[in-house]
């Protein structure tokens, strides 16, 4: 699930607007029909034309310190590919955004914008904040369909290999940068496709796989080997790696580890992991059985229990599979994690909402198929530990919904099959690999790690953010000097707005 | 002719001279058992089974060939009989598989496995889609678990499934000549007949042609009356036995036939002939299209409007109302199209509606050659703008022409590129799933019963055209239900001819329902040479992926299969498993290994052919790429020293033990290895086993070779040998893994078994493979495959595996290779002179 990465709406209010120029509303984006969406797996927002990129693009002030910025987990120039979009300069915009994102097209519609660059914009301290996101979709959008990008760089062979385990977000970004580094990437994916969660967990409504692939054949370009059906820990251990023949290993496995409610009749035929139920409709494309092999589920009346991204992205999935949807939170609305877009879009498609709600167990027929979900209602009492307020049951509020399926979505825990096997690599009491803030580096040297096998589930954005880190850090293991950087000018972080 | 009187069992019978003593007897409810007899054949007495005594008349007579005479006295049970008819049946049964009615273990494997195994061959009941139905099972049940005295002698021919829509296994065939003679007697030239003499007789086609060559009409009769599961219907044939049965007709085209519906929990399973005549044939369409139209799992299912370029989705009455509020607009300028096909009752209303608007209708005919001719007419008119607005029934008209128009509706089935035209469009139900009654063109009217529930929203379109009547306020359309309706029709006149004779020839099909080409949604009737919008090629490159160095069928079912894969093979260790995808578009399935050589970079594995992707994997053939081959996966089994282990195995298991046995021998173990299968020509890897163990013991179910039984029976023996058993492994089916931890638990012998639930992705991502062991859930995948057998939930875990079964059977597949069509013995999965029969 995806965490809370800043208060939501921390920075608003109070400071004034700093320009006169007139003002231009925050361009909407052309979105398809609910009515008609909550039937397919088409993408939902269709993105902005170039007149409205251009108009939006307008609205950004320019700011000489930018709180976008710092706003953003690996510090994009903002101002600097908006006011490219402004003048028209498509292609361009997007060159200055691949300096500190390797993969802008999936950035712009997963980031949770809201919480991140968006919440710092000036303009949102009165009005609406510059549509950061969609703009920077828009440029990439723009420069894949329209060709024309020039391939980057890369800087000489160095000889170097370097093992990369895990092709999700994180595991691509360090290929990327390692690879126009001129070192020699061997990427070892699990699954039989690249691409980790946004290829088998993140809905084609949402991130249309056609774009990853994209992005994954933009980095075989660059020389990157990708081995699918490789899987460090079971096929070959770390250490075996770093004996044969590479010079650095990169762990970026994700958390892949389903979590489970730990109630009765979870195990009946009915109930499933997110991971299972959106790896089978998006990975293994079971909507489109039988022409795909993989046995679809096919539900009637869905539960999904839990309140973050996986969580909205099961309930809206089950929608296009014909089923009536209906989620089951035990915080109330302003605690859920999701993306706020998120929750409004399958508000939207009429996906239900049992707030401050905690299951109870699951009902079953004779045969061990769902038949319900018995509930507790709660209330909010005191914050806990991650300063949300605690949920404490009702006595004596039980209630049954009726359901055929449920799905659980109440979070995944790091994948444990690499720090299983290879004992030196030391990790937390929740599996997460330890490492140095600063090099990403893990008690094994040599041995690197980041992205949601580091902090925990988290975003997209992050795990990228800890990829670049890493790719500088190993550079630094492997030559012993700074990587070539493409613009060394990486914004201050230790610039504060106001 | 005067009736006669005789003698059956003691009890005097009266019957009209001519008749058998089958029939005498039959009419006496007296029952002798029968199998090539049938009702509607004319006596063969080919199978002996229905032998009386007659006094004074010596020797055994066959009843079904004798006439009954004045006076005659017959007996029908006495020991001898009862002994001469078991032999009779042991003889049919011994060149039949037959090791399900002689198990030890029937009672508690069809208590734990109520379904069919979709294998490839049947070589037991349980593998047998006929097994719910099947006569000669009956028979052989009721007569005992009588030890077969004669050997089990399996033919080995290849399974045929390369013609559209039947499947012929004739290694399960007794040569009691229905089939051919009902085909001689529907068509008078059969397409089948006995080939070949004594010991290699079987049922064929002339040279072998494909039954689409060979003067086939694809009635189906004889899959219809053949008593064992040698003939099938490939879409019906998993669903098990139908459980509704109703008279109905077929409305595809102008002949009208009659028909059975036959359905399982509403669902059209099939639709068969009503009587075994040629005068209640159906023709291919009528037989094995109809059911297949009516599951196509493209039916529209939810009403949609047009908005802007966009089709929305929405509710029935958000629908109705728009085309209510638009159609009076147009009275004269609208056109009402409907097919001939759809109810008398639904023709009626939808002339009701033409009428009271004011409005043209055009029924449109079944026919050969397309509708477009029958639509010329129209068409033009359209174009000239003689309308404006259309209620369109079906795929009759294109998208240019209906965008067009000011207004339209579309109300059909199936998609359509037309139907992108359209205002709205209203998902309708169809043939079987609607009530109503049906005039064909000799004038009979036949009654159609609603007994399948139509798809998602859809509806009958009597309901639909009085739903929207009645929003446009229109006054005659109160009806409740299409009976209502029925009474009011009177006097329709009756289809046009339809332009060939279907059910007689397969180029004078029918080629489209409701102006959709039947062979865009029934692939397989392109093999009759039936017009079809060309499919999209899924292109994959041959050049990635493993690739197959061996493929043999070792023994029925059981493909030995050699990949390259060297990252698997270098990491490889006994117990573990890979997840293999035959294709890009293929599930991900696991599988033990058997061996691997991290020298060579080859990886072995026995797959045995049980469902779709099995079947996809042992149909590549040597030199041609898996696309995916993921692993090795699972916890290894520890090859520790433990002192006698035994280690059983069953259908694949006999293949996964082979590295178990010999890595724990290697590490210094006493290995007694134990392998089971129904019948001994089943076995197989037994010179290998022998080369890893100390002991290789043999359990057959029919007790064929070594110990009669399963591996569990064997075990108790050694343990009462006196054999001190340190651990017990098992690998093999769930009832096999389940039956044997029965068996150790009381002896308190520390047994493993590998679970095999269903999984997804094999790297502990999804949780598909949660089973619960003592109590605690667990991931097969990571933290299996093997566990205590003892700890193991094992009813959760035979209902988490049959999750998906419905899906399995809808995924088999039913599209013909045309290729192989021409020349049927080119390709095709067979056992041939690779199989090792021992
Ligand atoms: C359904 C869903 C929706 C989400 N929505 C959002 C969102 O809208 N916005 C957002 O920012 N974040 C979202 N997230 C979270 C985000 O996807 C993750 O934080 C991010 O993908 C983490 O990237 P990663 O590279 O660390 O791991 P992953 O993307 O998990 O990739 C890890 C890869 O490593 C492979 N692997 C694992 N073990 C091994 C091994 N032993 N050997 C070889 N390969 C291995 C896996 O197969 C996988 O491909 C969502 C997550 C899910 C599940
Ligand atoms: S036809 Fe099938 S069900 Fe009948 S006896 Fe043979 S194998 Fe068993
Ligand atoms: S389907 Fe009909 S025509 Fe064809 S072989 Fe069987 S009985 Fe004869
Ligand atoms: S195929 Fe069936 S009907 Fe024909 S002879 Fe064999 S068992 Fe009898
Ligand atoms: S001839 Fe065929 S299509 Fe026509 S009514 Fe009979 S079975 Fe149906
Ligand atoms: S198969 Fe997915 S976790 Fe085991």
């Amino acid at each position: 699930m995806a965490k809370m990465t800043e208060e939501k709406t921390g920075a608003r209010g109070g400071a004034q607007a700093k320009s006169k120029k007139k003002k231009t509303p925050r361009q909407p984006m052309p979105e398809q029909d609910p009515r008609r969406r909550r039937h397919n797996f088409e993408e939902v927002p269709q993105g902005y034309s170039e007149e409205t990129a251009i108009l939006e693009a307008g609205r950004c002030l320019q700011c000489k310190k930018a709180g976008c910025i710092q706003g953003c987990p690996v510090n994009i120039h903002i101002p600097g590919f908006i006011g490219l979009i402004a003048e028209g300069r498509f292609v361009e915009a997007l060159l200055k955004l691949k300096e500190q994102n390797a993969l802008p097209a999936v950035c712009g519609r997963v980031c949770p914008q809201e919480s991140q660059c968006e919440a710092l914009c000036i303009l949102g301290k009165k009005g609406e904040p510059v549509a950061i996101g969609r703009l920077e979709r828009f440029a990439a959008d723009y420069a894949r369909e329209h060709g024309g990008v020039p391939d980057p760089e890369q800087a000489p062979a160095t000889g170097k290999k370097i093992a990369v385990i895990g092709a999700g977000p994180a595991g691509i970004t360090v290929a990327g940068e390692l690879a126009r580094w001129g070192h020699d990437v061997v990427i070892f994916e699990a699954l039989h496709l690249a691409g980790g969660v946004l290829m088998y967990g993140i809905p084609q409504f949402r991130l249309p796989k056609e774009i990853v692939q994209y992005e994954i054949s933009s980095l075989q370009k660059l020389g990157v080997e990708i081995r699918t059906d490789y899987i460090i820990g079971k096929t070959q251990t770390v250490d075996q790696l770093l004996e044969e023949d590479f010079d650095a290993v990169f762990i970026g496995t994700g958390a892949g580890l389903p979590v489970f409610l730990g109630i009765p009749g979870e195990n009946a035929i009915g109930v499933f992991s997110a991971n299972e139920f959106l790896t089978r409709v998006n990975l293994m494309k079971a909507y489109d059985f039988p022409k795909y092999a993989t046995s679809p589920i096919r539900p009637r009346q869905v539960i999904t229990v839990g309140g973050g991204n996986v969580a909205m992205d099961s309930a809206r999935t089950s929608l296009r599979l014909g089923a009536g949807s209906t989620i089951v939170y035990r915080r109330s609305r302003s605690e859920m994690p999701a993306r706020a877009e998120e929750i409004h879009h399958a508000e939207e498609e009429g996906v239900e909402f049992h707030l401050l709600t905690n299951p109870v167990r699951i009902l079953t027929d004779e045969k061990n198929h769902v038949t319900g979900m018995e509930c507790l209602k709660m209330e909010l009492g005191e914050p806990d530990a991650s300063g949300r307020r605690r949920p404490i049951p009702v006595e004596g509020s039980n209630f049954i919904i009726p359901a055929d399926t449920v799905i659980i979505s109440i979070g995944n825990q790091p994948n444990p099959l690499v720090p299983q096997t290879s004992p030196e690599i030391e990790v937390t009491r929740k599996g997460t690999i330890i490492t140095d803030p600063e090099t990403m580096m893990s008690s094994k040297p040599g041995v690197f790690a980041g992205g949601d096998i580091v902090s925990g589930a988290a975003t997209v954005i992050s795990a990228m953010g800890q990829g670049k880190k890493a790719a500088r850090a190993i550079h630094r293991y492997l030559m012993g000097e700074d990587p070539p950087e493409a613009n060394p000018e990486t914004p201050d972080n230790d610039t504060q707005e106001d | 002719m005067g009736t006669i009187s005789l003698t059956i069992d003691g009890q005097g019978v009266e019957v009209q001279e001519g008749k058998t003593i089958l029939q005498a007897s039959r009419e006496a409810g007296i029952v002798i058992p029968t199998i090539c007899d049938h009702k509607d054949l004319n006596p063969y007495g080919a199978c002996r089974m229905c032998v009386v005594e007659i006094e004074g008349v010596r020797g055994f007579p066959t009843s079904c060939t004798t006439p009954a005479s004045d006076g005659m006295v017959v007996k029908t049970q006495s020991a001898e009989l009862t002994t001469l008819r078991n032999r009779t049946l042991e003889l049919m049964l011994s060149g039949h598989p037959n090791s399900c009615l002689v198990c030890v273990h029937r009672e508690a494997c069809e208590k734990y496995r109520p379904g069919a195994t979709k294998a490839g061959r049947a070589t037991r009941c349980g593998f047998c889609s006929n097994r719910e139905e099947c006569s000669l099972r009956e028979m052989a049940l009721r007569a005992g678990e009588n030890e077969l005295g004669l050997p089990t002698l399996y033919s080995a021919h290849n399974v045929e499934r390369s013609d559209p829509f039947m499947d012929r296994d004739y290694n399960l065939c007794i040569l009691c000549g229905r089939c051919w003679r009902i085909c001689e007697k529907i068509h008078g030239k059969p397409a089948i007949s006995i080939i070949n003499r004594g010991k290699w007789a079987r049922l064929g086609t002339a040279f072998h042609k494909s039954h689409v060559f060979s003067g086939c009409t694809f009635c189906g009769s004889c899959i219809d009356i053949c008593p064992t599961g040698t003939l099938t219907d490939r879409f019906a044939r998993w669903y098990g036995k139908p459980d509704d049965r109703n008279l109905s007709a077929c409305t595809l085209c102008a002949e009208g036939c009659s028909l059975f519906a036959l359905t399982k929990s509403r669902r059209l399973v099939a639709t068969r002939m009503t009587s075994f005549q040629w005068e209640a044939s159906l023709c291919a369409l009528g037989r094995f299209a109809l059911a297949q139209i009516v599951n196509a799992p493209e039916r529209l299912i939810r009403p949609a409007v047009q908005e802007g370029e966009d089709q929305i989705p929405c509710d029935w009455d958000t629908a109705l109302e728009l085309a209510a509020s638009e159609l009076p607009r147009f009275t004269e300028s609208l056109a009402i199209v409907v097919s001939e096909s759809t109810t008398r009752e639904d023709r009626f209303l939808y002339a009701r509606l033409a009428e009271r608007l004011g409005a043209s209708l055009i029924v449109v005919p079944s026919s050969r050659n397309g509708v477009e001719k029958e639509l010329q007419g129209f068409t033009a008119d359209l174009e000239k703008g003689r309308f404006r607005a259309v209620i369109s029934g079906g795929d009759f008209l294109s998208a240019e022409l209906l965008k067009g128009l000011n207004f339209s509706v579309v109300i059909d089935c199936l998609p359509s590129s037309g139907a992108r035209g359209a205002k709205v469009v209203l998902p309708a139900a169809v043939l079987s799933e609607v009530e109503g009654t049906w005039r064909n063109v000799s004038g009979e009217v036949k009654e159609l019963p609603a007994v399948s529930l139509p798809p998602g929203q859809a509806r009958p379109e009597w309901q639909i055209i009085c739903q929207l009547a009645q929003k446009m306020g229109l006054e005659g359309f109160e009806f409740k239900s299409a009976r209502e309706v029925t009474s009011l029709v009177g006097s329709d006149p009756a289809p046009r001819p339809f332009d060939g004779e279907p059910r007689r020839g397969l180029r004078q099909l029918p080629s489209r329902f409701r102006g959709h080409l039947a062979a865009d949604w029934v692939r397989p009737l392109e093999a009759f040479g039936m017009p079809s919008t060309p499919l999209e090629e899924m292109t994959e490159s041959s050049k990635e992926g493993f690739e197959i160095l061996e493929r043999r069928e070792v023994v029925p079912n059981m493909y030995f299969i050699k990949i390259m894969a060297p990252q698997v093979a270098k990491f490889a260790k006994p117990g573990q498993f890979v997840i293999l995808m035959a294709r890009e578009t293929s599930e991900r399935s696991p599988f033990t290994l058997v061996d691997w050589n991290g020298a060579e970079g080859t990886i072995s594995l026995i797959i045995e052919e049980v469902g779709r992707s099995s079947r996809e994997l042992i149909s590549l053939p040597v030199g041609a790429r898996v696309a995916h081959v993921s692993g090795p996966l699972g916890m290894p089994l520890p090859m520790e020293k433990k002192g006698t282990v035994v280690l059983g195995g069953g259908c694949y298991g006999i293949g996964a033990i082979y590295p178990i046995a010999r890595g724990l021998r290697e590490a210094g173990n006493h290995v007694i290895v134990v392998i089971e299968a129904s019948s001994s020509y089943l076995l197989f890897m037994e010179d290998e086993l022998k080369t890893v163990s100390d002991e290789l013991i043999i359990a057959t179910k029919d007790g064929s070779r070594g110990t009669r039984g399963g591996v569990q029976e064997v075990f108790v023996n050694l343990v009462q040998r006196g054999v001190d058993v340190a651990m017990f492994v098992a690998v093999g089916c769930t009832f096999m893994m389940r039956m044997a931890a029965e068996a150790t638990k009381p002896l308190g012998i520390p047994t493993l078994v590998a679970l095999n639930p269903i999984m997804v992705d094999g790297t502990g991502m999804c949780g598909a493979c949660r089973v619960s062991i003592e109590g605690r859930t667990r991931f097969a995948c990571v933290d299996g495959p093997f566990f205590d057998a003892h700890g193991v939930d094992w009813d959760e875990l035979f209902s988490r595996r049959s999750a998906y079964s419905r899906e399995e059977i809808e995924a088999m597949p039913q599209m013909v290779d045309l290729n192989a069509l021409i020349h049927p013995h080119g390709s095709g999965g067979g056992c041939g002179s690779s199989c090792s029969h021992r």
